[in-house]
């Protein structure tokens, strides 16, 4: 039988803009995951406490890691660039996905944390696109198990008003300063998302746990923008 | 190696402990130390390291323990630093006190969580502890053995970590909220009164550290602990002290015989979950009798992975005809 209670374990994904217009950055995300990957690699107590997928959206999702223990993981295979923007697809994919992970994690004999979602988009959604309902359906605690946080990140194209709309809480959406180039912004999101994951990490079994989100360096608060 | 309040009242026991200790013979000298004082391994265990110094102006252990007995009843309790505030050096934010009074035989005790996120945790857990301890037992010499007004001793911390807030900010209007941010820390306060051939357990609880029985080799949670949320997802919701919601009435009940009771922080709380793993196991084996204190800080102190917080634990048994452990 297994052990109902074999540790306390937040899930994190990574749901990055594969599409095509990240051509020219997505060598600076794949080094800033391997960045995260290291850091965490020297944090081995909050990392014991993370699973990490990463998750590239286009026209649809393709998983590049599954709930990865950082602490035994191998390199990440990168993300590609490819297709459109659609945020509905990438929000439809967690609607189904997060509830089989964390059945399967509490099945392992985990205790579950509220998933974090951190979204980076360099872009708007595909024009006409209805991702609304999606993002609302994902967000929603009666109707989805383990409706996730999420963090949104834009850069480049991606709009201050959508983004904020994508974040579930005000604090939590970001968009690049403007003049700020692409390259380094995504350095700097990766740097946030390490702060981030390894803190939230950290807190998980204190007594007032909680998803710590760092702002990133060069970045406003979307809602400020709007 | 201890901060925590526990002289008896009025000096020497009335009735001092005349057993036997559990260890009557000491062991012989070990060349390996380090060895012996291991943690206890439970599942997968943390990385091997040495702990940091812990930051602030003034002297915090990182480890407090305690024991002693009364006519009735046997206390141990130990408070260890948890690994990951050994990493990145940071205090023990859990504290625990305890005291008799002698007239009565009542135990008195309180453990306290000082809430990370709060910028003083350590200090409001241990004011909120000591202020619980003495405020019980002023009341328990004015009534008998017994907390007349649970209500009263609650505020009476609320009003001392207030006081504190003031104090250390310099501001005379500081309320609730900068208490919080500064000083926001669980309790658990009770006494254990020796009335009418039995003991009466009584036990307030605020925030999510929490007490339990182990009865018949199983464990039963008795008051406070982290609820799941309703979709099964391990919920963060803390209500500590400086707020009080509503009146709080205490669980009172009484101490069977064969029965052990804890009184913890969710350092303990969390890995021990619902009673059925292996931290329990653990525990249900090492507790069905007392344990020296120094034992009983070793046993805390085990290592399994991702379960990296402070831990705290005050351990009462009825005292019988088996000795009491003394280390």
């Amino acid at each position: 039988m297994v052990e109902s209670n074999r540790g306390h374990l937040l899930p994190i994904y990574v749901l990055a803009d594969e599409s095509g217009s990240m051509m020219n950055h997505i060598d600076d995300l794949n080094d800033g995951l391997r960045s995260l990957h290291q850091a965490l690699l020297g944090e081995p107590m909050a990392a014991a406490k993370v699973r990490l997928s990463v998750l590239g959206f286009s026209d649809d999702v393709i998983e590049r890691v599954h709930l990865v223990d950082l602490r035994s993981a191998n390199e990440f295979p990168l993300l590609r660039t490819r297709g459109m923007t659609s945020y509905a697809a990438a929000f439809e994919d967690l609607i189904t996905r997060i509830p089989v992970d964390i059945a399967g994690l509490k099945a392992e004999g985990y205790q579950v944390h509220r998933p974090a979602v951190f979204f980076l988009t360099d872009g708007v959604p595909n024009m006409g696109e209805d991702w609304y309902d999606a993002r609302r359906r994902l967000t929603d605690r009666t109707l989805t198990l383990g409706a996730p946080n999420i963090i949104a990140c834009g850069i480049s194209d991606a709009d201050a008003e959508i983004i904020s709309q994508v974040a579930t809480q005000p604090e939590f959406g970001f968009v690049a300063n403007e003049g700020v180039d692409v390259g380094p912004a995504i350095a700097k999101f990766c740097t946030a998302l390490t702060k981030s994951v390894i803190a939230s990490g950290r807190s998980l079994t204190s007594a007032s746990p909680q998803l710590v989100v760092d702002k990133p360096e060069n970045f406003t608060l979307a809602i400020d923008v709007i | 190696m201890n901060d925590a309040r526990t002289q008896p009242e009025g000096g020497e026991p009335a009735e001092p402990v005349q057993e036997p200790a559990l260890s009557v013979e000491p062991e012989p000298v070990t060349d390996d130390l380090a060895r012996l004082w291991r943690p206890l391994k439970v599942g997968e265990p943390l990385p091997l390291f040495e702990p940091k110094p812990p930051s602030g102006l003034s002297y915090r252990p990182d480890t407090v323990c305690d024991g002693w007995s009364t006519k009735e009843l046997h206390l141990r309790l130990a408070s260890v630093r948890g690994y990951q505030h050994r990493a990145d050096g940071s205090p023990r934010e859990d504290d625990v006190a305890a005291a008799w009074d002698r007239r009565t035989g009542t135990v008195v005790f309180a453990v306290a969580d000082g809430v990370s996120a709060a910028e003083q945790p350590h200090i409001g857990s241990q004011l909120a502890c000591r202020s619980a301890v003495e405020t019980m037992l002023a009341q328990v010499r004015e009534g008998d053995g017994f907390v007349a007004d649970w209500d009263h001793l609650l505020k009476t911390v609320r009003w001392q970590l207030v006081e504190q807030t003031r104090r250390i900010l310099r501001h005379s209007e500081a309320g609730a909220e900068q208490t919080a941010r500064l000083l926001a820390t669980t309790l658990v306060a009770g006494t254990a009164t020796p009335a009418e051939g039995e003991v009466r357990i009584q036990l307030v609880s605020i925030g999510d550290s929490g007490a339990w029985q182990i009865k018949r080799e199983n464990f039963f949670q008795v008051v406070g602990g982290k609820m799941a949320g309703a979709d099964g997802l391990v919920s963060c919701a803390v209500d500590p002290l400086p707020f009080i919601s509503g009146v709080i009435r205490p669980t009172s009940f009484p101490l069977e015989q064969g029965t052990v009771l804890l009184v913890g922080t969710d350092g303990f709380g969390d890995p021990l979950g619902d009673g059925a793993g292996e931290v329990a196991t653990l525990f249900r084996a090492r507790l069905r009798q007392p344990v020296p204190p120094l034992g009983l800080a070793h046993l805390l102190d085990f290592s399994r992975e991702t379960f990296d917080d402070d831990r705290t634990l005050v351990v009462l048994w009825l005292r019988t005809e088996t000795p009491g452990g003394r280390p």
